[in-house]
């Protein structure tokens, strides 16, 4: 316990810029938990679609497709992917980025782990997307076709609407597993938090004379993740307390199907 | 394909070992994790204030973490303040103590289903609150809660090849699965087999899981 707040161990976090080159790789970590998410919900929602598509040749191949990628470890998907991805694919991928995004981005070795974030996690949202499209009352599909309004129609102004505000609590517990395991691409050697927690700790260059300690290094790596978690998840409530309140009615929500199921009951009773 | 199957033959028993680490891995997390979720989900639906908010400390740290920095943590931070731990301790403890928190919350909102009715009934037959827990609410909770518990579990069976990925690297199928790539380069047909036995894994856990559902659940 001395040697945790011994004041002498904790020297390094305002030595040089040490904390500033920490906070900058888990910039790294937010972009690329960014990216993989917007990606993600793109390609989910096409999996859902095709998952509840009435042509069984459509919708058996998704579903098989999203079953093997969602039982799967994603760091065995990355380190697949890292190993697997023809150089070429890698070039055009570092030929593809656009020049503001952030250098360590820029790296060819990012396509491996963007491709794996977003295979695992587009599979495990495109289950929350389903079964929020499926727990509406079919009397919703129905009344619309009805109406005369075209397949197309229905998904775009009836079925979607209501479907997805019902998975947003799932998404965005989703969306903090995500941002933790941007810690994952550490193993194919990106430069983000872990990385740079890791140079901290081992090249005296940075600090001078002492060498910062693990333990407290890693400590301050993961309150970052813990601020920015909580952050999140009290957004998610505020916004469905808000919306809640806006339409006077409680809104039903989907939820069991995130990776690592997150019940929050107090809002559940 | 004859290429597929020659790998598996050569190194079958790397393959075998490696699942087998990770099964134990798993089912010795679980019970660790079952362990203190139960203890955390305790103090968190207990009637004291300050206990519920010990319990909501350790789930909102432990799920906010990353599991790959509360391994290095253990592993290489805490022999450094003179805390020796092993591989094995490290891998098992972590993956327990981060998926506790999880269950922990499964197990809480399981307790909130079963209904104040029944607490107050239990407790004004004079049953003392710990006994009301053990014997009226924690039966029916678990009960509620099988359906979260088999995606803990799932997600734990995928957790643990973090335990292998990272510096602890116990020899478990994803390490075994790095290594058999280093030696023969073949990383199709190698990564073929691993992600063949992380299915097997949790399709079973899966399968297992929707029985026990279906057995036993109590849908609300």
């Amino acid at each position: 316990m001395d040697y945790l707040i011994d004041s002498s161990n904790w020297e390094w976090l305002w030595t040089g810029n040490n904390f500033r080159f920490i906070l900058e790789g888990f910039l790294v970590n937010l972009e690329i938990a960014l990216i993989g998410i917007v990606f993600s919900l793109i390609l989910g929602l096409l999996l859902a679609l095709m998952r509840i598509s009435k042509r069984r040749w459509i919708s058996f191949p998704a579903g098989v497709w999203v079953d093997v990628w969602r039982n799967l470890p994603l760091i065995l998907i990355i380190l697949y992917l890292a190993l697997a991805v023809p150089t070429s694919w890698r070039q055009a991928y570092a030929d593809a980025v656009p020049g503001f995004f952030p250098e360590a981005l820029q790296d060819e070795l990012v396509l491996g782990a963007l491709l794996g974030l977003v295979l695992y996690n587009s599979a495990v949202l495109c289950e929350i997307m389903r079964s929020g499209i499926l727990s509406l009352d079919r009397g919703q599909r129905e009344a619309a076709a009805s109406l005369g309004l075209t397949y197309v129609q229905q998904m775009r102004f009836v079925i979607l609407p209501q479907g997805l505000r019902r998975m947003v609590p799932a998404t965005v517990s989703q969306l903090i597993t995500l941002n933790k395991d941007t810690t994952l691409v550490s193993i194919i050697a990106i430069q983000e938090v872990i990385g740079r927690a890791g140079n901290v700790t081992s090249s005296a260059g940075f600090f001078g004379d002492v060498p910062a300690p693990v333990l407290q290094v890693y400590i301050v790596v993961g309150l970052l993740f813990v601020f920015v978690n909580l952050a999140l998840s009290r957004l998610s409530r505020r916004l469905e307390i808000r919306e809640r309140a806006r339409t006077g009615t409680k809104i039903e929500r989907v939820s069991g199907l995130e990776d690592q199921v997150a019940a929050e009951s107090d809002l559940a009773r | 394909m004859s290429e597929l199957w020659e790998v598996l033959s050569e190194h079958l028993p790397e393959f075998s070992s490696g699942l087998w680490v990770t099964f134990r891995l798993v089912a010795i997390s679980f019970v660790i994790a079952m362990a203190v979720g139960i203890l955390i989900a305790a103090l968190r639906v207990a009637p004291v204030r300050w206990l519920n908010r010990i319990g909501g400390i350790y789930v909102e740290t432990f799920r906010n973490v990353p599991l790959l920095v509360l391994l290095i943590i253990a592993f290489s931070g805490l022999p450094r303040a003179g805390v020796p731990v092993s591989q094995w301790v490290a891998g098992t403890a972590c993956l327990g103590l981060y998926t506790a928190a999880y269950i922990a919350e499964a197990l809480r909102s399981g307790v909130f289903a079963v209904g104040r009715g029944q607490i107050e009934a239990a407790l004004s037959l004079g049953l003392s609150y710990p006994r009301t827990m053990r014997r009226i609410i924690l039966p029916q909770a678990f009960r509620t809660v099988i359906p979260a518990l088999g995606s803990l579990v799932i997600a734990m069976i995928k957790n643990s090849a973090i335990v292998g990925g990272s510096l602890v690297a116990l020899p478990d199928l994803l390490k075994q699965t790095r290594e058999v790539q280093a030696d023969t380069f073949q990383t199709n047909e190698v990564f073929f087999w691993a992600a063949v036995g992380y299915l097997i894994l949790t399709l079973t856990a899966t399968l297992a899981f929707r029985y026990l559902e279906h057995r036993y659940a109590i849908r609300r």
